[in-house]
């Protein structure tokens, strides 16, 4: 059990569920948003919206279609943090916001570990556009601009290709110096966060890679958007074939990155209901203004105007187990509850909202 | 509860059964024909109809990170095609979970074994797994390019070791058995190695891929693991790679031993394109192998995703790939790489590839040794099964599919001088009996007594791939779960797991590797009953010892 709220005020569980089911059931276009929540929690999220009709997305959507985009368009050589660690003789790091997006990066990759003769302390380090992150001793650092690195990347594939580059605000020397480490790898890692590049920045560095393995061995990763996107991401694709910002309003799943993003239905007035979920932090929607929400977040209640229904949701691996997205292993893990409570989880909850709904089913 | 099917023709070759008679279920296992004058709760009229066990598939890529991310790659591929009832959930997602248990059931399988799990994704397996609806499912662990496993062989650790590791394995991702795809490829790939073969070494670990194989068929057959090690041979696709399958084949050396897909290494390197059929060949290596096992890996025509964790094979074959797109995964566990292909019947490889599986579903001479797949969906989708079997059981047929093909593919073949065709009797055997058998699976396969009651029904029809593509009657458990073709019963089938017996001294082994290597607890691939969020969500099959 937990704590619930209907327009602020607290409230059984047991009403905030029946008005929840019942503001649902008078949607025409409900919207699943937010979805940051286990592997149980996507499950029932999807089942909710397959049975009314609704959207689903997930607020880190924007970068995870960047990277989905350039997988599904071109082609990609992918590979683990910690298969990186173990072997990477080449790191290539583009981005300011590897750090920020993964605070764990320099653990993942063994970066600047103490020197007892290990891969790490032998490995040729190359850091695009790290911006205000700390270096790391022994790495070549190029500073640009994050709006520059399309073009520093697309020069630097150029040399690769030994084709001439006209000027970009690199010198050519540092460029062919990059160049010519990238090809003396053995087997390199490229690292990248969407949140830093678009998809055809991250389509570029992927053609990088793919050209490095003409000759000799490159890989690369990009860091997974938190709040679990790549597991539900997974529960996703197997549940529908296809990622987030798909709808099930015409009896089929149908995905579009753009007609069923989320923000976008907000602002042009579409969703007429919301279901906000947010298990691993009190996140709130970036929208402030639009229809009702219903929201299943930990923690207190919401300030402000507040969700038409809140409903206090565990944490998974903290107050209940879950299955989620192990960054440094890129695969879908158990976790156990650290501080098992009997804060309701996502998935009881919603199952809680659909069994408040009117109508038969037949459960997921 | 007492369910009987009455009076339809019942083909059960593990008893020898070929005739017109009557099946009763209860409580969801076949039992013994009651006294007469017993009267059923539920009959359902079988007459002109066909009853056989419900099928097995040994090898078919329908779950984990593998399969996801050909769904991912390409979302052009799997629309749905058209609009179903809504009667269950999801019921109109093209490529899902829940398409695969339905479209499954509907053709009679009520088992299907996911052949191609790395440990590390395991979990991610069992989840998807768990959302196939119906039908009752396994999976085979990969080991062969892990690096314990080459660590402990660089070692000349004891065999007693190696058997312990590999039920290790087996019990912390909760599979059926274990299968290696081209053994010490993936790690030769890590190391810039383009091609390999069986007796090549791989770099670091001082073994060859033979040494792999042979150690994990020795340590499978040691723990009394009921399905022969499953290898997926090196050098797959090439021409020429038939000699690779011959030498494997050989290597068998009396032990059981599967191999996956044999068509795909069917190819001689006659002929004006250097390409050709060497089923012959192998078929009659395999007919003189007793304890070899194949399955065929057919090849159809038309757009597909080839799904493998062949990391090596999928590299060099990216840029084949149609349309221009694909994946390379390079993990810690063995890797995995999807890429999209489109079969053509007007291209001579693609033709050849076709002619070389019925070759050798053809020139195989004993049913129980050759197995009914297209390595789903490397081959072609699993939709085509009923297709295929049309193919084996009538020879007009493939003469007219022959003639619209480029007669110089069919040229470097035998195909259209074959003139076999496979009986109902065989088609079971090589579907239900033997599957059964192959896995260890004593109470499945067959409609005895005490078998579990899955139970197929089909009407008799001449045209076999309408007979095959949508049962009359499916029962799943003794359930009614498929009739006149379509889903009308909705379930949740069970993952068959072995559980051998080991030496807990590789329990605390393998958490210190797990500590010293990652940094992480080796329980993250453990597969635990509560994560996959369904009630019983396994079923232990019995070890031999």
């Amino acid at each position: 059990m937990g704590r619930a709220w209907i327009g602020g005020k607290p409230a059984a569980l047991e009403r905030a569920l029946a008005e929840a089911a019942g503001l649902l059931a008078a949607s025409r276009c409900p919207l699943i948003a937010g979805l940051g929540t286990d592997v149980a929690g996507a499950r029932a999220a999807i089942g909710l919206a397959d049975r009314i009709g609704g959207v689903i997305d997930h607020m880190n959507s924007d970068a995870l279609l960047r990277d989905l985009a350039v997988l599904r368009e071109a082609r990609m050589m992918v590979t683990t943090p910690n298969e990186a660690r173990l072997r990477a003789d080449t790191l290539l790091l583009v981005g300011p916001s590897l750090e920020k997006e993964a605070p764990d990066l320099s653990r993942w990759l063994g970066l600047g570990s103490s020197g007892k003769g290990d891969a790490a302390t032998r490995r040729s380090l190359v850091r695009l556009c790290p911006g205000g992150a700390a270096t790391i001793p022994g790495e070549k650092t190029v500073e640009c601009d994050r709006d520059r690195l399309p073009a520093v990347l697309a020069a630097l594939r150029a040399r690769l290709a030994g084709r001439p580059v006209g000027k970009t605000r690199i010198p050519a020397k540092t460029i062919d110096e990059i160049a010519t480490l990238l090809k003396a790898a053995r087997f390199g890692v490229a690292v990248w966060s969407a949140v830093d590049l678009d998809a055809l920045a991250i389509e570029m560095l992927c053609g990088i890679v793919a050209d490095l393995n003409m000759e000799t061995r490159f890989t690369a990763f990009a860091i997974p958007p938190g709040d679990n996107a790549i597991g539900v991401l997974q529960a996703c694709g197997w549940m529908t074939g296809f990622p987030m910002r798909t709808c099930f309003g015409r009896g089929q799943p149908e995905h579009d990155p753009w007609r069923f993003d989320g923000a976008r239905m907000i602002a042009a007035g579409e969703a007429d209901c919301v279901v906000w979920i947010s298990a691993y932090r009190a996140a709130a929607p970036r929208w402030t203004d639009g229809p009702p929400v219903i929201a299943l977040t930990t923690g207190e209640a919401m300030p402000g105007r507040g969700p038409a229904v809140q409903i206090e949701v565990g944490r998974p691996g903290v107050d209940h187990d879950g299955v989620e997205q192990c960054p440094a292993l890129g695969t879908l893990v158990a976790v156990a509850a650290a501080r098992r409570s009997e804060t309701t989880s996502v998935a009881d909850a919603i199952g809680g909202i659909m069994a408040a709904m009117p109508g038969a089913q037949v459960a997921t | 509860m007492k369910t009987r099917i009455a009076g339809g023709r019942v083909i059960d070759p593990a008893h020898g059964r070929d005739g017109i008679g009557d099946i009763w279920i209860s409580d969801g296992r076949i039992i013994a024909a009651p006294p007469p004058g017993t009267t059923a709760d539920a009959t359902h009229d079988a007459d002109g109809m066909i009853v056989m066990a419900g099928a097995i598939d040994i090898h078919s890529h329908i779950a984990g990170w593998n399969v996801n991310t050909a769904r991912l790659l390409l979302p052009e591929l799997h629309r749905a095609a058209a609009k179903r009832p809504a009667a269950t959930p999801l019921s109109n997602a093209g490529w899902s979970t829940f398409a695969t248990g339905c479209l499954y059931a509907q053709m009679g399988f009520t088992t299907v074994v996911e052949p191609a799990v790395s440990p590390h994704y395991a979990l991610h397996a069992h989840l998807e797994l768990a959302d196939i609806p119906i039908i009752d499912k396994a999976t085979l662990a990969v080991l062969g390019n892990d690096d314990f496993l080459l660590g402990l062989m660089r070692k000349r650790e004891s065999a007693s070791v190696i058997e312990d590791y590999v039920a290790w394995t087996l019990d912390a991702t909760r599979s059926l058995g274990i299968k290696v795809v081209n053994a010490g490829g993936s790690l030769a790939l890590k190391a810039n190695v383009r091609q390999f073969s069986f007796d090549d070494v791989v770099p670091q670990y001082d073994v060859t891929s033979r040494e792999i194989v042979k150690t994990l068929q020795r340590a499978t057959h040691g723990l009394g693991v009921p399905h022969p090690l499953h290898v997926h041979c090196n050098n797959l696709g090439m021409a020429g790679s038939d000699a690779t399958a011959l030498t494997t084949i050989a290597a068998a050396e009396g032990l059981p031993l599967h191999l996956a897909h044999l068509q795909f290494y069917g190819y001689g390197q006659e002929g004006a394109h250097g390409f050709s059929s060497a089923a012959p060949r192998l078929a009659e290596a395999v007919n003189g192998a007793k304890s070899v096992t194949i399955d065929v890996g057919q090849v159809m025509f038309g757009q597909t995703v080839t799904i493998s964790l062949d990391t090596l094979r999928q590299f060099n074959a990216r840029r084949h790939a149609r349309p221009r797109k694909w994946v390379i995964l390079e993990d810690d566990s063995n890797g995995a790489g999807i890429v999209p292909y489109d079969y053509r019947a007007s291209d001579f490889y693609n033709a050849v590839q076709w002619a070389v599986g019925l070759e050798l579903f053809l020139l195989i001479d004993d049913p129980w040794r050759v197995f009914f797949t297209t390595d789903h969906p490397n081959g072609a989708p699993f939709t085509t099964y009923p297709e295929i079997f049309a193919l084996l059981m009538d020879r007009d047929l493939r003469a007219r599919q022959i003639a619209a093909l480029p007669p110089d593919a069919m040229a470097v073949t035998t195909l259209p001088a074959i003139t076999r065709e496979y009986s109902l009797t065989e088609i079971a055997t090589m579907t239900r009996a033997a599957p059964a058998r192959l896995l260890g699976l004593a109470d499945r396969g067959h409609l005895g007594a005490g078998a579990i009651g899955d139970v197929a029904v089909y009407a008799d029809d001449r045209d076999r791939a309408r007979m095959f593509r949508s049962a009359a009657l499916v029962f799943k458990d003794g359930e009614l779960v498929v009739r006149d073709g379509a889903v009308t019963g909705y379930r949740w089938g069970r993952a068959l797991a072995v559980r051998p017996e080991r030496d807990r001294a590789i329990d605390r082994r393998m958490t210190r590797y797990y500590e010293d290597r990652y940094g992480l607890s080796d329980t993250f691939l453990k597969v635990p009953d509560h994560a996959v969020g369904r009630p019983e969500p396994f079923e232990l099959v019995r070890c031999a010892r």
